[in-house]
């Protein structure tokens, strides 16, 4: 017999606004207790560009300009670890509440993650002039950056999700996602050129879903170039596929979660 | 059966029929992968653990109702379900109203900001609406005796007493229509949880309904009128609070199988 089932349901209205409040909440608390505050999430890819620049960019003497070059493909790859590492654990943080009050667990990492790109385009306004600084075009192709940006975010949400539901049962996933996180950097082009590869294993690299955005964003940013249709069409691809993996896991996997905080 | 009819007259707040929940947990602790992997094909990870075993129970509009228990009897799943975080399996459940569940000590308060910021915070979590955070922050600071100095300090510098204060003031200050009571009033000094009891006796003279769980015999006996006592999942009995608080001191005293 199914089960008869009436409740007092919660707008959506109230959820959206719930998850906007957690996000700027999450903002705030980032930096409340340092002293440097803010300054604080543009030190960690600076202190990479600096290290990069110091010792790549003798061996890498045929990349023009490569702190810009570096710095393009570093400051999302930023925002890529930052964004799904913090989400990671959002669920089992919030095990008091999500115990208590009925709201969907979900709200969690996606606050998180609004939280991580207001982060990103707060930290682009120095960047940008350090950019500028470097070097850097603006042109019309500059607009294209937040189609880019929404893609990417949806890459970066489904992805964030789908580890934070897996790490609720096991807690492994998590702290292996940390332990991969420098294997996928130095598996990304993001401090090197993806043409330094040898052609044999140029495949390989294709499989890596963060190359193509990072690709995508480096063209807009340091080559100026509108990028093709084909990698549009594969970024936007990987956007639907990973956001639809991790939402029909993380709600698939939603009734466990209470047993498994 | 009189105090039945009589309520038969009231609305309806909560009705259980044959309520059937439970949830699925990790077969002899499954924790990491390791085993996941070894384990999965072989063996299924998981099995279906059944907390409540056919619920009936039904909730009046305007009235306090006691919940007891052993623990692990069920009780807090039977509150969870109440408040539709676990959704049950078969049977029936109705829920006439928004529940306003009364957390445990320090359960949604953000330890790193002001009391003042956690105020719009929880109650934005309570499902408040902006306009009614506002209409309402002076009541609740008020009503949590904090001081202006305290509102404004960081929620981790709060003794746990503080944090109840805080808690409590935040939930009662829009009269919920159910309000669940999870044993939260056992921090606090005196003085507070009288004022807890007193305020709780308000709402639900103005309506609300009120479902109080508690080990304390004295404190069930002076909120709740009717209560239930739950055993392995069902209720074994509703009726009189004195007599479900008697149930439960006998049911204590009787060794465990």
């Amino acid at each position: 017999m199914p089960a008869e089932y009436i409740y007092q349901r919660t707008p959506l209205s109230k959820h959206i606004y719930l998850t906007w409040t957690l996000a700027i909440k999450s903002l705030k608390v980032r930096y409340k207790n340092s002293v440097l505050g803010f300054v604080w999430s543009m030190l960690t890819p600076l202190l990479y560009l600096a290290i990069f620049t110091f010792i790549f960019s003798q061996a890498f003497f045929d990349i023009e300009n490569y702190p810009l070059f570096a710095l393009t493909g570093l400051i999302f790859w930023n925002f890529f670890s930052g964004a799904t590492v913090t989400s990671v654990n959002s669920v089992i943080d919030a095990k008091g509440v999500l115990k208590s009050i009925k709201i969907p667990a979900i709200i969690l990492p996606i606050a998180e993650m609004i939280s991580s790109s207001i982060n990103l385009l707060l930290t682009f306004v120095p960047f940008g002039a350090l950019m500028f600084f470097l070097g850097a075009q603006v042109g019309f192709e500059t607009l294209l950056l937040v189609p880019l940006f929404i893609l990417f975010s949806m890459f970066v949400l489904g992805v964030g999700i789908f580890i934070c539901a897996l790490n609720i049962f096991f807690r492994d996933v998590g702290l292996l996602w940390t332990t991969l996180m420098p294997a996928i950097f130095y598996f990304t082009p993001i401090a090197y050129s993806a043409k330094l590869i040898p052609e044999k294993f140029l495949w390989l690299i294709n499989f890596n879903p963060v190359f193509h955005y990072i690709s995508a964003f480096r063209e807009v940013l340091y080559y100026n170039i509108v990028p093709s249709a084909q990698l549009w069409l594969i970024i936007s691809s990987l956007s639907v596929f990973f956001l639809g993996l991790g939402l029909s896991v993380f709600l698939y996997l939603e009734k466990g979660f209470i047993s498994n905080y | 059966m009189a105090e039945i009819a009589q309520h038969n007259q009231q609305q309806v707040m909560v009705e259980a029929k044959d309520l059937h929940l439970g949830f699925m947990v990790a077969k002899h602790g499954i924790n990491n992968m390791k085993d996941f992997l070894f384990t999965f094909g072989i063996k299924q990870p998981f099995e279906r653990k059944e907390v409540l075993k056919g619920v009936d129970l039904t909730i009046f509009k305007g009235e306090s109702f006691g919940i007891m228990g052993r623990n692990g009897s069920g009780k807090s799943t039977l509150l969870r379900a109440i408040s539709g975080i676990m959704k049950p399996e078969s049977g029936s459940l109705k829920v006439y109203g928004k529940v306003a569940p009364m957390m445990a000590l320090g359960v949604g308060l953000e330890p790193e900001m002001t009391g003042e910021e956690n105020i719009k915070l929880l109650g934005i979590l309570m499902g408040y609406s902006n306009r009614e955070i506002k209409d309402s922050i002076d009541k609740i600071i008020e009503f949590s005796e904090l001081s202006d100095d305290d509102i404004k300090s960081q929620v981790k510098r709060y003794s746990q007493g503080m944090m109840t204060r805080l808690t409590f003031s935040i939930t009662v200050a829009r009269d919920p229509e159910i309000l669940i009571v999870d044993e939260a009033l056992t921090v606090g000094d005196l003085g507070f949880k009288k004022k807890c009891a007193k305020r709780i006796m308000d709402i639900r003279d103005g309506g609300g309904t009120i479902i109080y769980v508690s080990h304390h015999l004295d404190e069930i006996k002076q909120i709740c009128k009717r209560g239930c006592f739950l055993k392995d999942g069902k209720v074994m009995k509703t009726g009189n609070i004195e007599e479900i608080a008697d149930l439960y001191s006998r049911e204590v005293s009787k060794k465990r199988l």
